[in-house]
């Protein structure tokens, strides 16, 4: 009993980061406040980004292209943009793990700066050329500023949870 | 620089192809697939529609449950703070009670005005749209993105461009409808165009979203400048697809430019009503 139950703690802790993307793209969470409004983050992309860099097997490719789909559903845009350019995040990150032998904040971090260029360019030219909506450079500039400097502070609490999983795991 | 060359190609090629741990899928499988669903929902194709308006419905609902206890988390944090400036809350409210007791004529003034000015737009003060009313069951805002999704849909009668009212202002209008729920698309939107008639002078202008939360006049007459008065905009219905005359809000002039405080809070939209058509006797009434 003991151990299903470690079991299950464990599924659960290592289903987190996924259940957390997963809820993001399909509730109300907003990550654009606006009592300032300029400010808005990309979480979905730190989340991806992370994962897949430094445990791709916590969140798959395949639930990353649903939760791309889903994020679509819910914000009404032709389908499959966001989950593009979620799956070209993913790409940067799994080319960056194979290319590198360690990382750490500063190489995530900077590596990161492509990601979200590649990935935000994707969805603006799809959003302007497909959808019919005028994205403004600006918002989008402000998006891709903020989900850079919000990086290192994610990093902070998925290192700490990656750790705590570890120590789990092997406890 | 060659093997710089061979190396790069050897890592996208392994990230591109490669399955890895646990992964079911490869990342160039999966791109492909997005590319060939981004086709189809491209294609407008009426069975893809379909679907996708089945897909949306089903979603919708998942996503208004799910964003269940963030709803709640807000209206407890509301209902705490409310309790706690109860007294502050208290004190104002007197205040304000003593300083509306003393423009009470003033008010019935403005009232007499109102009707006069309503009576001149030819508007009722019952509503002379047949409506659809409806519960705002998602409201998930994308930075680019300003938009509702409301429990009534293409069964109610609701169709595309439709006007969206909140307390008889105008929020928003329909842009898609599935067969139980719809999409508002709303005036703070960056993608919202609205025709409008500024009043009392009665100027044309374009009502555009720019994802703050007031819109922006353009396409003003050259040296226009606001009155005196209070500037309200209504619907002028150049479009034909708008009905004339439904209150949007009042200009003001901020960053240099002529904004739209807009009557209707787009942040604080719990219920609306669609007008699904005017009323032909409105003029008999």
């Amino acid at each position: 009993m003991a151990l299903i139950f470690k079991g299950f703690k464990e599924t659960i802790l290592r289903l987190a980061p996924l259940l957390l993307l997963i809820y993001i793209c399909i509730s109300e969470f907003h990550t654009q406040f606006y009592y300032w409004e300029i400010f808005s983050f990309n979480l979905q992309f730190i989340i991806i980004y992370y994962w897949i860099l430094r445990d791709p097997s916590i969140l798959g490719y395949g639930f990353v292209f649903l939760c791309g789909l889903t994020n679509d559903v819910v914000l009404s845009l032709p389908l499959a943009t966001s989950a593009m350019s979620y799956l070209f995040v993913s790409l940067v990150a799994a080319y960056v793990r194979n290319a590198t032998v360690r990382t750490s904040l500063f190489t995530d971090w900077f590596t990161f700066v492509v990601a979200i260029i590649i990935g935000n360019f994707l969805y603006f030219f799809l959003m302007n050329n497909f959808a019919n909506a005028n994205l403004e450079y600006s918002s989008v500039f402000y998006n891709s500023l903020f989900t850079f400097l919000f990086y290192p502070v994610f990093w902070g609490i998925f290192e700490l949870y990656k750790k705590l999983i570890f120590v789990r795991s092997n406890a | 620089m060659a093997t710089s060359r061979d190396d790069f190609g050897i890592a996208i090629r392994s990230a591109l192809l490669q399955r890895g741990a646990k992964q079911k899928f490869s990342l160039f499988v999966l791109i492909l697939l997005s590319i060939f669903i981004f086709s189809l929902d491209n294609a407008d194709l009426k069975p893809v529609k379909v679907l996708r308006s089945l897909i949306n419905d089903g979603v919708y609902r998942i996503s208004a449950i799910s964003s269940s206890p963030i709803k709640f988390s807000g209206s407890t944090k509301d209902f705490f703070v409310n309790h706690i400036f109860v007294y502050k809350e208290n004190e104002r409210l007197k205040t304000e009670l003593d300083e509306l007791k003393s423009k009470n004529y003033e008010t019935l003034y403005l009232k007499t005005e109102n009707d006069r000015l309503q009576n001149v737009l030819k508007l009722e003060k019952e509503s002379p749209y047949k409506v659809v009313n409806a519960k705002v069951i998602l409201d998930k805002n994308s930075p680019y993105l300003n938009s509702i999704i409301v429990n009534k849909g293409g069964n109610s009668g609701i169709k595309l461009g439709m006007p969206v009212l909140n307390q008889g202002f105008l929020v928003g209008r329909i842009v898609e409808v599935n067969f139980t729920s719809s999409r508002i698309l709303l005036l703070n939107d960056l993608n919202s165009r609205i025709p409008v008639v500024i009043s009392p002078e009665g100027y044309q202008a374009i009502l555009t979203g720019s994802s703050k939360t007031k819109p922006v006049l353009q396409y003003l007459p050259e040296n226009f400048k606001l009155g005196d008065k209070e500037n309200l905009i209504f619907t002028s219905g150049k479009d034909g697809v708008l009905f004339p005359g439904i209150a949007v809000g009042k200009a003001i002039f901020e960053d240099d430019s002529v904004l739209v405080k807009l009557f209707s809070d787009p942040d604080q939209i719990n219920f609306v009503s669609i007008a699904l058509e005017q009323q032909a006797d409105i003029g008999a009434r």
